[in-house]
């Protein structure tokens, strides 16, 4: 049978004893309180007239005419707050207050989960902390201000590279310290279980809608869908309902960054193993010994060295196809999907869209395909101009 | 000596133990080396050997920025277990448990690792991030290869973990004296001694409180409620990150501070 929180091996709960009682606290109380009449009535509540749900399905006729196939993008970037986060963030602060706890502790890199956390902790009356690292903090200086204005506390991490994979360790650490009144909101498929599980659960409303949406344009199942990630939120929110659907493709695209040589990207299906970090056995990258490797990519939403553990089993199973892009092809795709369809993608957002340009023969004409929109590009505008005014 | 017989030895002495936690190649080899034969000269009685992770989550900052220096420096798990060897070679007879993260057993091989580290000398292994709940492998291969697995138990663990807990330990329990992460700190809490108490009442097996002791009264009132031994680790990491250039020049006084702390587990020991 299969193990609670495993997915094949991936998965599991490598966690120290002192989180151990919280994680089954949290388990518990995900199972009773999701299913409830009462639950749903609030979240579909939020869902709807806070987030903006449902989001469109927008057919890009002059971005398939591009590509040679029929595209729509799930329009996540019209989510209240820019990106697909919030799906998540108002389950969890929900279900936090159900716990009884008064506190979330989070970490961000791109600054949309701390904004999407801190947006929900205000709706739930939370009191707010978000772990970013230094460098993040530096070249997300947009969000970071949101947060601040929403009244959050930013916490800069100066540990290792000052990245989401240092400031992941100290939100830990710190959930270590205060556990009882806090509950740490784990913002992608990732750490110890129930984490993947939840979040998956809650972005699955994603693929849920997509599901609706193409059958009452198209009257069939996509046959591709096709999502950026690291950890995985965003693509296994719109994966997971065609899962069982073995006719629909499900692409994942991860951070090429400057080359596959080592230690210049976040390609962890690319050039990683299964290891364990963050609580859970995943695809990361890693030395020879164990040591755990630093990602590199220019989109910081996606510079995490492991894969959530659902999307580590998918990809390795086959089940999904994984792919990269690197961060010139990232950066030309923002400019052609903002001139095609008037759209300025998140740099993550901007590796699903540059997978498609860069691999049009691996979409046939009539392909019906859905590209997650998983992010608007407005926190990235800095970097973007930065980028092709130096190069 | 294995642990069995330092415990009960201790027992006869009506002495607590005292298992002073080293991370190797901080900033060098041959210092852990020496700052080892130190601990174990002046009053450690079992010692706490770790092997560098590049993601340490559940050490404080001390041992972070240790870590991050012995990686810098190029130590690696095979130079580590080597460095048993050379502890073992150079005299050293304590008890050796050896504390990493999972992902160096893992990568490794769980089976090749406790054989590898039996094969130098050392009794058990400590691994914070492999719950009861994860550790079929580890107890398994453990148990093949003669290691204790030794697991820990945290304020915040129920009444039920503690029974299964205890029913898959050995060697002994290590008691978490706080709700956090490596580190000394100024004063530990009633909660604490209450801890000591509460796992006392479950098992007879020996039990090492650690996390947040640093001098002769926090071992001293540790081993008064009840623990067999204190665990300090941070503190001394504390006093040679002063002088990384010369970390020989500390060593005097980390002779002095362990024999305290030593001190501390005999009069608590006495004080029940």
């Amino acid at each position: 049978m299969k193990k609670k929180g495993k997915f094949g091996d991936f998965g599991g709960q490598y966690v120290n004893e002192v989180l151990m009682p919280i994680l089954i606290e949290l388990e518990a109380a995900f199972e009773k309180h999701y299913p409830t009449a009462e639950f749903q009535a609030k979240l579909n509540g939020l869902l709807r007239d806070y987030a903006g749900r449902p989001t469109s399905l927008y057919y890009a006729r002059n971005f398939s005419e591009l590509v040679g196939s029929k595209v729509y993008l799930k329009r996540e970037d019209l989510v209240c707050g820019g990106s697909h986060k919030l799906n998540n963030t108002l389950g969890q602060a929900l279900l936090t207050k159900e716990m009884g706890k008064t506190r979330l502790i989070t970490e961000t890199a791109a600054g949309q989960h701390g904004l999407a956390t801190a947006m929900a902790g205000n709706v739930c009356q939370l009191e707010t902390e978000v772990f970013m690292g230094v460098k993040d903090i530096k070249r997300q200086a947009s969000n970071v201000k949101r947060i601040k204005l929403l009244g959050a506390k930013v916490t800069p991490v100066d540990i290792g590279m000052g990245v989401l994979k240092d400031a992941v360790s100290d939100t830990l650490r710190k959930w270590t310290t205060c556990s009882m009144t806090t509950h740490y909101l784990m913002g992608s498929t990732v750490g110890p279980h129930p984490f993947p599980e939840i979040v998956a659960t809650f972005q699955s409303v994603i693929g849920k809608e997509i599901k609706k949406q193409i059958l009452e344009k198209e009257g069939r199942l996509p046959d591709t869908i096709v999502a950026c990630g690291s950890g995985g939120s965003n693509a296994l929110g719109a994966f997971r309902p065609f899962i069982k659907e073995k006719d629909v493709r499900l692409i994942f695209v991860e951070g090429g960054g400057e080359s596959l040589e080592s230690d210049n990207n976040a390609a962890a299906f690319q050039i990683g193993k299964p290891g364990i970090l963050h609580g859970a056995l995943m695809q990361v990258l890693q030395d020879e010994n164990g040591q755990i490797k630093p990602s590199r990519t220019r989109a910081a939403g996606l510079n995490y060295p492991g894969r959530g553990p659902e999307i580590s089993f998918l990809g390795n199973s086959g089940r999904v196809k994984t792919g990269y892009a690197f961060d010139s092809q990232v950066f030309e795709a923002v400019k052609i999907m903002s001139k095609a369809e008037g759209l300025i993608p998140a740099l993550e957002t901007a590796h699903a869209i540059a997978y498609m340009v860069n691999h049009k023969e691996e979409f046939d004409k009539n392909e019906l395909v859905v590209l997650n929109f998983s992010g608007r590009g407005d926190k990235d505008l800095e970097t973007i101009m930065r980028y092709f005014h130096e190069s | 000596m294995n642990l069995e017989k330092t415990f009960e030895e201790l027992k006869n002495k009506r002495e607590g133990a005292h298992m002073p936690h080293v991370y190797l190649g901080d900033p060098h080899k041959e210092f852990s080396l020496k700052l080892i034969q130190t601990l174990v000269e002046n009053g450690a009685d079992i010692l706490e050997f770790g092997i560098p992770f590049s993601d340490p989550t559940a050490d404080g900052p001390t041992f972070q920025a240790v870590c991050e220096r012995a990686l810098e420096n190029g130590v690696t798990p095979s130079k580590c277990i080597q460095g048993i060897k050379n502890l073992r070679d150079r005299g050293v007879e304590n008890p050796i448990v050896v504390t990493t993260y999972y992902n160096i057993p893992y990568v490794m091989g769980v089976g090749t690792f406790m054989n590898r580290i039996r094969e130098v000398g050392a009794q058990a292994v400590i691994i914070p991030n492999v719950p009861v709940e994860e550790a079929d492998v580890l107890l398994a291969e453990g148990k093949r290869s003669s290691i204790h697995v030794i697991f820990q138990i945290a304020p915040t663990t129920t009444e039920d973990r503690l029974k299964k807990i205890t029913d898959f330990a050995s060697g002994f329990l290590y008691v978490i004296n706080v709700e956090g992460v490596t580190g000394a700190r100024e004063s530990l809490d009633d909660s604490t001694l209450k801890l000591v108490q509460r796992v006392r009442r479950h098992t007879d097996m020996p039990l090492m409180a650690g996390f947040g002791i640093s001098n002769k009264k926090q071992a001293s009132n540790v081993v008064a409620a009840g623990a067999d031994g204190a665990i300090a680790g941070s503190c001394y990491a504390k006093v040679y990150e002063k002088n990384l250039e010369n970390p020989e020049e500390t060593l005097p006084q980390i002779a002095q501070l362990v024999g305290q702390i030593k001190q501390g587990c005999i009069e608590g020991y006495r004080r029940r």
